[in-house]
């Protein structure tokens, strides 16, 4: 198990440097001089040449490439992104407003795509074969099928032009201080991205179910008389659902592309929305480091998921 | 038994495997109907010329923003450009960036993955850390950084695409050849001396080819999806060519999405139509050339 543990972390530790290194290649590239992101632009406006050479000096601009690297990614671990080109905000300070609105569109979405998918997967896996089985499957061929930003135009166009149920986009508004406030905003978004990723967790349910089903401990509990509905849900939903549980990490990547999107259309001031504002307006520094802040997530989720696959199931231990 | 015997010496029989497949796809319903689909409106954007009474760029701001009639099918946008013609048009360019991007990463991943595969060692080695730096991009992330950085045309997007999808690719072509290099026959040609690169290509690549084209085929899917999604954005494909994803982009002004729902609304039922029938062939390839769920 530890031993595990630190081949996955010595594992990850060479692919974050070279990613990371990749980024700030990538930002060397940016047009223009790198002072530009790196200091405050206040203090930038009001600078004579030769204190802008000391401090180019001072920051490191005149050191090989590599030292710069490792300097930049010292920054970057205590926390210094640093600056937009055009608002001159500090990037982490962007990153941090922005996201917990993402957080919270995200685990709304989660939470809707797990429970319809696990429920709809397992219903199909019990009645295999079935029409509601095949039913289900095309159901979420058209599902993956429909482009996410199309199907939240409908949502947008029925449930809050036409019916005018719900708003059409925004989080926050003036007077909005709990987040009851803000929930009637939050529902579009959130069952628009959440249904579009219920199939893909529906498939795996189903076929997680299905193998459980098949297990010897089934047969068993079949065979000792216990009730039907007491075998399906009580010993086999639990197997089922430990591989369910390890997919919503899976699922991070999908949700952050998703979520790009669907915050574009619903207006849901997101670290989705900035980084299309961002790749728009052309603010290199911003979108590498968004894209490296993303990678991050995904890179800690796919460990952590790898983590608790070890802690679970003693299978997958040693190999 | 004499008569299959005979049958095999006659040829016949090798032929079954072939068949075999092609009857499983043409009996499963859902792919005939995705292939019909796909096929009907391949033709459509090929002979778009025949089919369309406007030329999908030809501006006519007197008759601007019309709802359908006998003389626009599908009405015209906001700059009086027959939609209909667009959607025509515009399904070209879609379906050759979904299709080409496909094709383009496929080969890729097939050149790289079936020697690596086969030989094994560092230069695998290499190509799987490379390939998984690629993929723990969200895929839409590092497009969208990749644009940010090249700029944005049809050509960067293509390229993008390709460089982006390759390590699926090649991932999937690895692992079936790490299995077929077990192969006796695979022991034996080695043992007559034949060249690595006959080898893995010539006779190991063709009993690889059932996953890839199902590779090939629903990453079409996936890529048509992207285009139009970034499109959409106003990233993808410049605006002043006519694509699916740039004929949705206006639907972004809440008025047009609310009353000119002829602009928007067929050519996104039409994507999502493209879009599954191209699922459907794809599952269908997959569940008659898998092995394993042969019977």
């Amino acid at each position: 198990m530890l031993e595990y543990i630190t081949r996955r972390t010595l594992v990850l530790i060479p692919m974050l440097l070279i990613i990371t290194f990749l980024i700030y290649a990538g930002l060397e590239l940016t047009p223009g001089d790198a002072v530009s992101f790196m200091v405050s632009p206040d203090v930038l406006a009001n600078i004579s040449p030769e204190r802008l050479e000391a401090l180019r000096e001072s920051l490191g601009l005149n050191d090989p490439f590599v030292i710069r690297y490792f300097k930049w990614l010292g920054g970057v671990l205590r926390g210094d992104f640093g600056y937009s080109l055009t608002s001159g905000v500090p990037i982490s300070k962007i990153v941090i407003d922005r996201l917990p609105a993402t957080i919270e569109l995200s685990v709304a979405a989660l939470l809707i795509s797990t429970v319809l998918g696990s429920i709809l997967g397992t219903l199909s896996a019990l009645k295999k074969g079935s029409m509601l089985d095949h039913m289900l499957t095309v159901a979420g061929m058209i599902g993956v099928s429909i482009p996410q930003f199309f199907f939240g135009l409908v949502a947008i166009l029925i449930f809050a032009l036409k019916l005018g149920w719900l708003p059409s986009g925004g989080r926050m508004m003036p007077g909005y201080d709990s987040f009851l406030d803000r929930l009637p905003h939050l529902v579009l978004p959130a069952f628009v991205l959440g249904l579009t990723m219920t199939a893909g967790v529906m498939r795996y349910a189903r076929a997680s179910m299905l193998d459980a089903l098949n297990k010897e401990f089934i047969k068993t509990a079949r065979s000792k008389g216990i009730p039907e509905w007491r075998v399906n849900f009580i010993h086999g939903f639990r197997v089922a659902l430990t591989p369910v549980i390890v997919l919503v990490g899976f699922r991070l990547p999908m949700l952050i592309g998703g979520s790009v999107i669907i915050e574009q259309i619903f207006q849901w001031p997101g670290i989705g929305k900035e980084f299309v504002a961002a790749v728009r307006g052309q603010n290199l520094p911003l979108v590498m480091m968004i894209a490296l802040f993303f990678v991050l997530a995904v890179l800690i989720a796919s460990f952590l998921v790898d983590f608790f696959t070890a802690l679970l199931d003693p299978r997958v231990k040693l190999d | 038994m004499d008569s299959i015997k005979q049958q095999e010496e006659s040829g016949i029989v090798k032929n079954k495997l072939q068949n075999r497949v092609l009857n499983k796809f043409f009996n499963n319903k859902l792919a005939l109907i995705g292939l019909v689909v796909f096929t009907f409106i391949v033709l459509a954007t090929i002979f778009a010329p025949l089919i369309c009474r406007y030329h999908p760029g030809k501006i006519d701001v007197i008759n601007a923003l019309q709802p359908p009639s006998a003389k626009h099918i599908l009405g015209t946008d906001k700059i009086g450009r027959d939609v209909f013609a667009r959607i025509v048009y515009g399904g070209r360019i879609s379906i050759l960036v979904g299709l080409g991007s496909a094709l383009g990463a496929a080969l890729i991943g097939v050149m790289i993955g079936c020697y690596a595969g086969y030989k094994g060692g560092w230069l695998d080695k290499i190509f799987m850390r490379i390939s998984e730096i690629f993929m723990s991009f969200p895929q839409i992330i590092l497009v969208l950084l990749l644009v940010s950085i090249v700029g944005q045309s049809l050509w960067n997007l293509l390229l993008i695409f390709i460089v982006t999808g390759w390590g699926s690719v090649y991932r999937l072509v690895r692992s079936q050849m790490l299995s077929i290099r077990e192969e006796e026959y695979v022991q034996a040609l080695r043992a007559f001396g034949l060249n690595d690169f006959i080898i893995c290509y010539k006779h190991m690549l063709p009993n690889a080819l059932g996953p890839i084209m199902v590779n090939i085929t629903l990453s079409t899917a996936m890529f048509i999806l992207q285009e139009t999604s970034l499109s959409f954005l106003g990233l993808g494909v410049p605006l002043n060519i006519p694509t699916w994803g740039n004929i949705l982009n206006v639907a972004q002004d809440l008025s047009i999405l609310k009353e000119n729902w002829w602009i928007w609304l067929p050519v996104g039922i039409l994507i999502s139509t493209f879009v599954l029938s191209v699922n459907f062939i794809g599952d269908g390839l997959r569940d008659s050339t898998d092995p394993t769920q042969q019977g």
